[in-house]
């Protein structure tokens, strides 16, 4: 098996795998757990792309 | 009306048949993720953990990401190595699904090393959680 994923594909997987393990870890009912989820995600991303482009500028 | 007089009383078996039970969902929960909580009946949870510690374990051997083993130099290593035992059973499964090694010479074999590690830990919290559970603490 050999898979070649880009940054961005490898984060927006991580993401998704980690938000909704981490709500069904942390909240009972399931809209409360779509909610943790679709919010995680989100921040994982925001964050994510956050943290890249701050860095843009020392990657060259 | 208060009395000063304080009972203590032996833990009734039935506290201590529950703290076995705990360990033992703690303990399959870290050695088969989600069995833990399907030993609970805890479905939802239980499909969750395994499939998402299975693809975090599939995608990061995929990669060919780095799969620590006991033989560490370095404080990172071990570490390392404590993260990918966290996935219990499924640390044999990478290794199986990596018969060539890791291969950290390219960026996406660096990835995969996070995949594993991540998995390994996740699982360790889906155990806790698991243990937790069956204390009757949390749910």
């Amino acid at each position: 098996m050999n898979l070649q994923l880009s940054h961005l594909q490898s984060m927006l997987l991580f993401a998704l795998v980690i938000s909704v393990a981490f709500g069904f870890l942390s909240r009972r009912s399931p809209l409360d757990r779509v909610k943790y989820i679709a919010w995680s995600l989100l921040l994982f991303l925001l964050i994510g792309i956050s943290i890249g482009w701050a860095m843009y500028p020392f990657s060259r | 009306m208060m009395t000063d007089k304080t009972q203590v009383s032996p833990t009734p078996p039935v506290d201590q048949k529950r703290q076995t039970f705990a360990i033992v969902c703690g303990l399959a929960g870290w050695l088969v993720p989600g069995l833990g909580h399907a030993l609970q009946k805890m479905w939802g949870r239980a499909i969750v953990f395994l499939v998402t510690v299975g693809a975090l374990v599939l995608i990061g051997a995929g990669m060919r990401g780095n799969l620590f083993d006991s033989n560490g130099n370095d404080a990172f290593a071990s570490l390392g190595y404590v993260a990918d035992l966290g996935t219990g059973t499924f640390y044999l499964v990478a290794k199986y699904l990596e018969p060539n090694g890791a291969d950290v010479s390219r960026a996406v074999g660096d990835y995969g090393t996070r995949f594993l590690a991540a998995a390994g830990v996740l699982n360790f919290l889906a155990a806790l959680h698991a243990y937790e559970a069956a204390r009757g603490r949390k749910a």
